[in-house]
Parts: C-alpha cells; sequence; structure tokens
C-alpha cells in the first residue's frame, strides 16, 4: 500500500514538474531570446539564441494593452514554439501578410484579452516599429480552413493560437485567428542596444 | 520573483472567464455547486464520507476529500497521550501544512477541472463546421472516392469511361459535390448513375433546367446526378441522397483528341487541379454562409467559389480515397516502337498492334497528371489521315495533315521570357521553371534581345528594355533566374502587359521577329479576360506557353498559346524538361506554314468546317481540320506559305477515308468552341441558344448545358436528414501548400499539470485518511 502511494505520489509529481516546466521554459528562453535578439539587431544576422537551437529571433511583438511584449522566432515547429511565438509568414520588408502562431497556455495566453482597435506592435530586425489595429478575432477550425496568404492583403498581421484558451486537451483542431490591419502610425527607429563585444 | 509572476500571468485568468451570455448559465450551475460545497458546514459533509470509508470519500467533487481533512484533524486527538508536547505541535503543525497544501491543490484542480465544463459548452458555438459532425467530433470526409479510367485511342480520338463512386461511410445520408478537372479538350457526351444493379441515364438539360431538376429530385430523396461545366476543363459533379453505407457512382463517357507533336502521340488525364488564384476584390454579400470552395467570388472571378475546392494532403483523405485505376488501350493503327510516360511507372501488355497500358503501381494516387506518349516506329510516322463518320444520315469528316520540316529563320529574334513566381509555383515547379528558363537562355545568340520578366503579386522585369544577348547580360539574367523564390499571387494581367508592350523605336533598321515565352502553372481564374488581353495586346508578336507543375491549368495554357499565335508545351517532371523544351525552342525558330488555306471538295455549298482559321503551324504540329456534310470523296487541298514565301500545296483524297467514331461530337465540340471565339472577339455574349441547341442535338455538355440523371422513386423519406460534403481534391505533388495550414499550438502543459495534481490530491488524501484509521 504504501509503495503504491508513493508510486502515485512521485509518478503525480513527476507529471507536475513536467507540466510546470513548460511555461517556465517559454518564459526562461523568452530571456535568453532578448540577448539573441540584441545581437540579431546589432548585426543584422540570423544567429541562434543558443548552439543548437533551430531557430533564431525575427521579431519583437508588442502588445501595450496586456503591457507583454515578447520575441518571435522564425518558423513553428513543435520545437520553436515552446520557446517564443513563430512566424510562419512575412519579411522585414514591410510587404505581403505576416501570420505569427504561439501556444495558447504560454505566450499567446493574452490573445483572448485582445479587442477591435487595440495596438499591437511589431518590430523587425532592422528595429523598425510597426504598427497594428486588431479588426477582429474568430474561431476557426484548422481541418477545413487553411490559411491563405495569397488572399491577404498587404500589410496585414495575424496572431493564431489554439482555443478554447482554458481547454487542457492539446491536439484541439479549433484556433483562435486575430487579425490586424496595419496603421499609419509610424515611430522612430529605436536606438538598437548592442551587446557588449560587439 | 519575475518567474512567479509570469507564471501567475498564464495561469491566473483561467477561471474567470465567460465565453459567451447564452453560456453563463450552464457555466454558473458549475459553480454554484463548487461555492456551496465550499460553504457547506465541514460536519455535514464529512458524516457520510466517514461512513462510507476511503473509497468513496473522493468519489465525485474532488473538493469533498480536502474537505473531509478538517475532520481528520478532530481525529487525531487520540494520539495526544502517546506523544510529547513538542512532538504533538510539530505534528500538528505539519498536518497543517498538509491541509494547507491540499487545499491548495484542490483549489488549484478545480481551476483546471473547471474549463472543462467550459469546453464541452463551448464545442458546439463555433459556427458552421465543414467535417464535423453534430457532436463536434473531427470526421474525415464521409464519402470515399474511387475512380476508374477506361480508355480507349483509337486514330486520333480517345474515348473514356470514367467512373466515379462515392460511398458513404457515414450514418448518415449524403450529397456528394466533387469538383475535378477532365482534359482541356473533353467532350462530355453521356452520363448514367449506378445505385446498387440498376442503371439510370442521364439526359442532357440546359444547364438551370438540371440544376432545377436536380435540387427537386434531392429534395424529393430520390437518387440524383448533376454535372456541370465550369470551365472548360473543369466540372462539377453532384450526387443527392446517397444511403449510409452504401455506394453511388456516376459514369461520365467523354473524348478528346489526342495530342500529335513532332511524331509522338501524347494524351494526358488530368486528376486534381492546382488551387486558382482569384483577382479582383471579393464581393461581400453571403459570406456567413458556408462556401462550396475556399474562394470568395470577386468582382473579376465571379464563379471563384465553384472553381475552388479545397485542396489537401493524401493524409487527410480516407486512405482508400482519391485513388484512380486506369486502362489505356491504344490501337493506333499503325506499329508502335515505344509507349512511355513522363509521369508514371507503366505495366504495358501488347496484342499485335494494339497495345494496353496501366500504372505499374496498379491504383494511383490522383496528385498528378497521368500523361502517357507513344511513337510509331521510325519511318512509319503518319503524314496525313482522313476518318469518316456519317451519323444521323449527315458526313463527318476528319482530316490531319503533317507538313514536312523545312528550313530554319534567319531573322534576329527578341526573346521576352516571363516567369510565373507565385506561390502555386512552390516547391517542385518553380524549380522546374527556373530550368526550362535557363535551357531558354542558353538557346540565344550574341545577334538577339532579351529580357526576364517574373510575377506574382508584383510585376518585376530584369532590364528596363530587352538588352543584347551579350555574356555579360546573359550572366546577369542567369544570377537573376537562380535567385528566383516563389510566393504571392497570380496577377498575371500586368505582367502580360508588360511583357506584350511593343518596343517601337528601338531605332533598329532590322526588323525582329519578337516573341515570348510564358512559363506559368495557369493557375488562374480569370482565363476569359487574359484571353482577351492577349489577343487586344498581341500585335505581331507571338507568345508561347511553358506549363509547368503536375497538374497545370492545360486549358489556359493551350488557348493562351492559341490566342498568342504560339505554341504550347507542358513539362511533367524534372527529368522531362529537356525534351519538350528542345522541340520548343526547336518550332520557335519559325513558324513551318502560314497563312493556311483548307479547301474542302462542294466548299461552296456552305457546309461547315472548323477550325475556320486554322493557325500557323509550328514544326512537327499537324493541321487537324473536322468538317460536316462531306462524304468521303473527292480531294481535300490544303494550301500555306512556308518561310521565305514559298507556296505550299498538299492534295488529300477523301476516298481512303478509315471508319472513326465520335467525329461528331469532335466537330460540335469544335463549332461551340468557334462560336464562343467569335463573341470574344466581339466582345458580345456567346450566342447562348445556338450552343445549347448544338449541345443538346449531339448530346454534349458545355458551359450551358448540363447532364442531369434522376432516379425514379424516392429512396430517402423527406425527413431524414441529408448532409453535404464537398469532396477535397488533392495536392498537385510536388507542390507546396499555398495556403498554410494552422499550426499546433497548445502545449501539454495543462493537461499534465491537471494530471499531477489529481494524483498528488489522492495521494495525499489517502495518506490523510490512514493516518486517521490507524493512528
Amino acid at each position: 500500500m504504501t509503495r503504491l502511494l508513493l508510486l502515485l505520489l512521485t509518478s503525480s509529481a513527476t507529471l507536475l514538474v513536467f507540466g510546470l516546466w513548460i511555461p517556465l521554459k517559454a518564459v526562461l528562453a523568452q530571456e535568453m531570446l532578448e540577448l539573441a535578439w540584441a545581437e540579431n539587431q546589432a548585426r543584422q544576422t540570423d544567429s541562434r539564441p543558443w548552439p543548437w537551437a533551430d531557430t533564431w529571433p525575427v521579431a519583437r511583438l508588442a502588445m501595450p494593452v496586456l503591457n507583454d511584449s515578447m520575441i518571435v522566432l522564425a518558423g513553428t515547429h513543435g520545437e520553436s514554439l515552446a520557446f517564443g511565438p513563430g512566424q510562419l509568414t512575412g519579411d522585414d520588408n514591410n510587404s505581403g501578410a505576416v501570420v505569427i502562431a504561439g501556444h495558447r497556455d504560454t505566450h499567446f495566453r493574452g490573445l483572448k484579452a485582445l479587442e477591435t482597435g487595440n495596438e499591437i506592435r511589431l518590430q523587425g530586425r532592422n528595429g523598425r516599429w510597426r504598427s497594428y489595429r486588431v479588426e477582429n478575432a474568430r474561431v476557426v477550425d484548422s481541418r477545413s480552413e487553411l490559411i491563405d496568404t495569397q488572399q491577404l492583403p498587404d500589410g496585414t498581421l495575424l496572431l493564431v493560437t489554439c482555443y478554447p484558451f482554458n481547454s487542457v486537451d492539446p491536439g484541439g483542431p479549433l484556433r483562435y485567428v486575430v487579425r490586424a490591419r496595419i496603421s499609419g502610425d509610424r515611430y522612430p527607429r529605436e536606438q538598437i542596444d548592442t551587446v557588449a563585444g560587439i | 520573483m519575475m518567474l512567479s509572476t509570469s507564471f501567475l500571468r498564464f495561469y491566473s485568468p483561467v477561471f474567470e472567464r465567460c465565453p459567451a451570455p447564452g453560456k453563463c448559465a450552464a457555466l454558473s450551475e458549475t459553480r454554484c455547486e463548487y461555492v456551496r460545497v465550499r460553504s457547506a458546514p465541514p460536519l455535514a459533509l464529512f458524516a457520510p464520507a466517514s461512513r462510507k470509508g476511503p473509497g468513496q470519500a473522493v468519489h465525485g467533487l474532488p473538493v469533498k476529500s480536502f474537505r473531509s481533512s478538517p475532520m481528520a484533524l478532530h481525529g487525531f486527538g487520540k494520539s495526544r497521550a502517546l506523544a510529547s508536547v513538542f512532538t504533538r505541535f510539530q505534528k500538528l503543525n505539519s498536518r497543517r501544512v498538509w491541509e494547507g497544501i491540499s487545499l491548495w491543490f484542490a483549489v488549484l484542480l478545480m481551476l483546471f477541472v473547471h474549463p472543462l465544463y467550459a469546453e464541452a459548452n463551448e464545442t458546439d458555438n463555433v459556427g458552421q463546421l465543414h467535417f464535423v459532425d453534430g457532436q463536434g467530433q473531427w470526421q474525415e470526409p464521409a464519402l470515399v472516392l474511387d475512380s476508374e479510367f477506361d480508355i480507349r485511342v483509337s486514330g486520333l480520338i480517345a474515348d473514356t469511361r470514367l467512373l466515379r463512386s462515392f460511398r458513404n461511410t457515414s450514418d448518415q445520408w449524403r450529397e456528394g459535390v466533387f469538383v475535378f478537372p477532365l482534359p482541356e479538350k473533353a467532350s462530355v457526351y453521356g452520363l448514367t448513375m449506378k445505385v446498387g444493379e440498376r442503371t439510370i441515364e442521364g439526359k442532357v438539360q440546359p444547364r438551370e433546367v438540371a440544376r432545377q431538376t436536380y435540387e427537386k429530385a434531392k429534395s424529393a430523396g430520390k437518387h440524383a446526378a448533376n454535372v456541370e461545366q465550369q470551365r472548360p476543363n473543369l466540372f462539377t459533379a453532384r450526387l443527392a441522397n446517397i444511403p449510409p453505407g452504401e455506394t453511388v457512382s456516376v459514369e461520365l463517357k467523354y473524348q478528346q483528341p489526342v495530342g500529335f507533336q513532332a511524331g509522338v502521340f501524347e494524351l494526358s488525364i488530368p486528376t486534381t487541379l492546382t488551387p486558382r488564384y482569384v483577382p479582383g476584390a471579393p464581393i461581400q454579400s453571403l459570406s456567413d454562409q458556408w462556401q462550396s470552395g475556399w474562394a470568395l467570388p470577386t468582382t473579376q472571378v465571379a464563379d471563384a467559389d465553384a472553381i475552388s475546392p479545397f485542396t489537401v494532403n493524401p493524409g487527410d483523405v480516407a486512405g482508400d480515397s482519391h485513388r484512380a485505376s486506369i486502362e489505356l488501350l491504344i490501337d493506333a493503327g499503325l506499329p508502335l516502337e515505344a509507349v512511355s510516360s513522363p509521369s508514371h511507372q507503366l505495366a504495358t501488355s501488347r496484342d499485335g498492334q494494339s497495345v494496353t497500358v496501366r500504372p505499374a503501381e496498379g491504383e494511383i494516387l490522383m496528385d498528378r497528371d497521368f500523361v502517357v506518349r507513344w511513337r510509331p516506329l521510325a519511318g512509319r510516322e503518319p503524314s496525313a489521315a482522313v476518318f469518316h463518320q456519317s451519323w444521323q444520315g449527315e458526313d463527318f469528316l476528319l482530316a490531319m495533315l503533317v507538313p514536312g520540316q523545312t528550313g530554319k529563320s534567319v531573322l534576329p529574334r527578341e526573346l521576352v521570357f516571363v516567369i510565373d513566381t507565385s506561390g502555386s509555383m512552390a516547391g517542385e515547379s518553380i524549380r522546374q521553371a527556373r530550368s526550362a528558363l535557363q535551357a531558354g537562355l542558353q538557346t540565344l545568340t550574341s545577334r538577339d534581345r532579351f529580357n526576364v520578366i517574373q510575377f506574382n503579386s508584383q510585376t518585376h522585369a530584369l532590364f528596363m528594355q530587352p538588352e543584347i544577348a551579350t555574356g555579360n547580360n546573359l550572366a546577369r539574367a542567369r544570377q537573376y533566374v537562380d535567385r528566383l523564390r516563389a510566393d504571392g499571387g497570380t496577377e498575371m494581367a500586368p505582367a502580360l502587359s508588360l511583357a506584350l508592350k511593343d518596343s517601337e523605336g528601338s531605332g533598329e533598321e532590322t526588323p525582329r521577329v519578337r516573341q515570348v515565352i510564358f512559363i506559368t502553372d495557369g493557375a488562374v481564374g480569370n482565363e476569359a479576360s487574359l484571353f482577351r488581353q492577349i489577343r487586344q495586346q498581341l500585335g505581331d508578336q507571338r507568345l508561347f506557353t511553358v506549363a509547368i507543375g503536375s497538374a497545370p491549368n492545360r486549358h489556359f495554357m493551350r488557348e493562351a498559346a492559341r490566342w498568342g499565335r504560339g505554341t504550347y508545351t507542358a513539362i511533367h517532371s524534372p527529368s522531362d524538361v529537356s525534351g519538350p523544351l528542345q522541340r520548343l525552342f526547336a518550332a520557335m525558330e519559325s513558324p513551318v506554314l502560314t497563312d493556311i488555306q483548307v479547301q474542302w471538295p462542294g466548299q461552296e455549298t456552305g457546309i461547315e468546317s472548323f477550325p475556320r482559321r486554322p493557325g500557323d503551324l509550328f514544326q512537327g504540329e499537324p493541321l487537324i481540320h473536322a468538317v460536316r456534310g462531306v462524304a468521303a470523296m473527292g480531294e481535300l487541298k490544303v494550301s500555306g506559305r512556308l518561310p521565305g514565301g514559298r507556296n505550299w500545296l498538299k492534295t488529300l483524297d477523301l476516298q481512303q477515308a478509315a471508319p472513326g467514331t465520335g467525329l461528331h461530337r469532335h466537330w460540335a465540340r469544335e463549332k461551340i468552341d468557334s462560336l464562343q471565339d467569335e463573341a470574344r472577339v466581339s466582345g458580345q455574349e456567346p450566342d447562348k441558344a445556338a450552343i445549347t441547341e448544338l449541345a443538346v442535338a449531339h448530346g454534349l455538355m458545355s458551359a450551358y448545358t448540363s447532364f442531369v440523371a434522376v432516379d425514379a422513386t424516392p429512396a430517402r423519406t423527406t425527413e431524414t436528414p441529408l448532409a453535404s460534403d464537398n469532396l477535397p481534391t488533392l495536392r498537385p505533388a510536388g507542390s507546396q501548400a499555398g495556403m498554410l495550414r494552422y499550426p499546433q499550438t497548445a502545449t501539454a502543459a495543462p493537461l499534465l499539470i491537471a494530471l499531477g495534481l489529481v494524483g498528488l490530491m489522492f495521494s495525499v488524501a489517502i495518506v490523510l485518511l490512514q493516518r486517521r484509521a490507524f493512528p
């Protein structure tokens, strides 16, 4: 009985630790990405945040309403999303639509609080901020709907995360898509911090 | 500190959410329960729990088990006498700590259990979803599609029976809607619906009438089938009232002319389509309604939703769905040297002069065109052929004539390469296109001028003006081509304008032959307006098209080349680039025969022959002409002009005509095309009545006539619901999804945490109970 109990205790504790490790990793990784991002901006290269990383920072996403800002990584494979939101499409020079996806349990948890008209800002590697205004948010079924990048007008930003937000099922088909349009607001180019030694 | 606040930020607001006003009632119920348990006096709860024992104390809401713990504290008093005051305090303390922990666990657990209710309530509130049943469960398309092509080639015409079977794997009645491609010159002339053992013949009706007949039968619960033409090479099949667990099939009969170029016959059978780009602004009318396609109607393409079936990966449909079995019987009437395919491995068996061809793998996946080529024995290539058929008392003749190969042009050229770098070209296609373009650059001599234009959403040219093909310019062009990436839309019109822009006044005395090579997959929805543009802007230039990819829009390629007075070439695979291109570049050197006049015997008496104005012929191309009302006697005279101005004349003895089949349909189809061409040239609406009449008389499908088949007796009672399934098509092999899948954006963290917490709570509860029971 005691053994069984012990087994139950340890296994649940392990599960809990693994469960807590995921959000912890998400937070820790963002800290490390900050460094890599600063370096990327300074050098104008794609440097990897850690040597074995298969992705690199491509943008900074800020949601002033949520008082939140995060580093966006290239690509959206499972590993990269654990560390930060991933950029599916879009490039630095303001052409085409930008699609960014993030985990609803970690970085994009705050997405549901975004409302029409809220501001979202995106900083490319060149240090220039672009400002977007939220147009709408909708729930889509990922099995029947695809992101048609060709149909998206230029200057569109899509933020994608899983839905419902408080579900425990990691493989659900529904996605929450926030659609934002570029607004005229321009921001002066920020002074790029250079990392010591560069 | 930073970490813990972030953590709270991620997790704290979970339980505060109430998704929609309507859902709040259900949610507050769960919450009420939760509050009631918390506020109930500990004793009242504890008493039954203690009687039932530990196993059931934690049954139901886990809250109950933690509520029992304060009571366990009272029981703990028994051991008081045995313990020292210090240990007693310590134990009491530890007990309190445990209590505290379990209480927090319980609260946390509630936070995680609560969303489960919320989720259960929410799933059916996300709008009309396709492929999702009433319970919000993901389902593969309920209909499994199976296709059988049975093709017979005799002479110049291939006759196909295409059986499409829709197997309903669900327990509901279904309607199946499938948008599919057919060969670009296909004339559909028959439809048969097969329900079990019975077959129901379809009829040709005017398009709207056929649709009404179908809808009426559908709501009456009868088996019904309807096939409509959306584009000359794109059709929609609808099949109503497929019973659960059963199969209903539609058999289509169509014929197509066999391609013949440079001594090689070619037949291509498209099985899927590259998603078409739809330019123009969307017409926002009924955006809330479920669309049958992924594209909304736009100002330029009003039927966009009808030509944009969903494109999925083979893994997204049932394992045995979207397969085709193909059997091709070639009875060419002359000994064949080789039968080959650039797209599939073939298994061939010969029986005298006829050859049976099947794909070696058996059933093929419908993700690319099936292309077969056959070549007559060297020296036995036909240079002329005549076929005759009498149908309903009228004579129909089909003649083919291949002019001999003649000299080359000597004029310097101005070549403009236009390459499509839109998103639909991404993947294998852009690689093929790049190598095609590189091959084209190699044919340039230092006397030629050239330019490279790429287009997607924008158009970009390498040079402002066409430049002389010097080594330096060519090197720049090679580099430019190597860097081409495929992304974005397919805005073809501005690119065509730029390419066809006349560069008059370049100050040269020798005239240049201006040619445009257009390399694309033709994945556009506004074909008609582009043809019009080509016609208007062409001038004395020539437009040649090179089709790229596993499933190009051959209708667009062929017609664009025809309106551009050029020829069209298709590349099927990376290994297939050089052969077709060499033929194209050879052909581009100069047209072999221009100014062609075809004279049938008795031309004066108003017989109709098509095509009315044969275009120019290039090297290796045959002239194919169909006529009605000419008996198989007399002589056919064909005259034209060779490069250099010499005249060319050939006569063909019609008495040697071989018997043929389906000639009247070929003739009717040519006449329909010709009527539509005339309308395009004059900028008016096509003569709908004449086309409809012609199509009905010859039993043909057209833009204005459809096939419909209706069963006599209803099969489904009107009370039983009928669900509709839009079958997707497969993504062409080698292409990259132009449309992105939504990525997986959730982690297992909440699940793991919830499981961990539940487990820990169980253990703590058991520990506490054990302590109480055995002090």
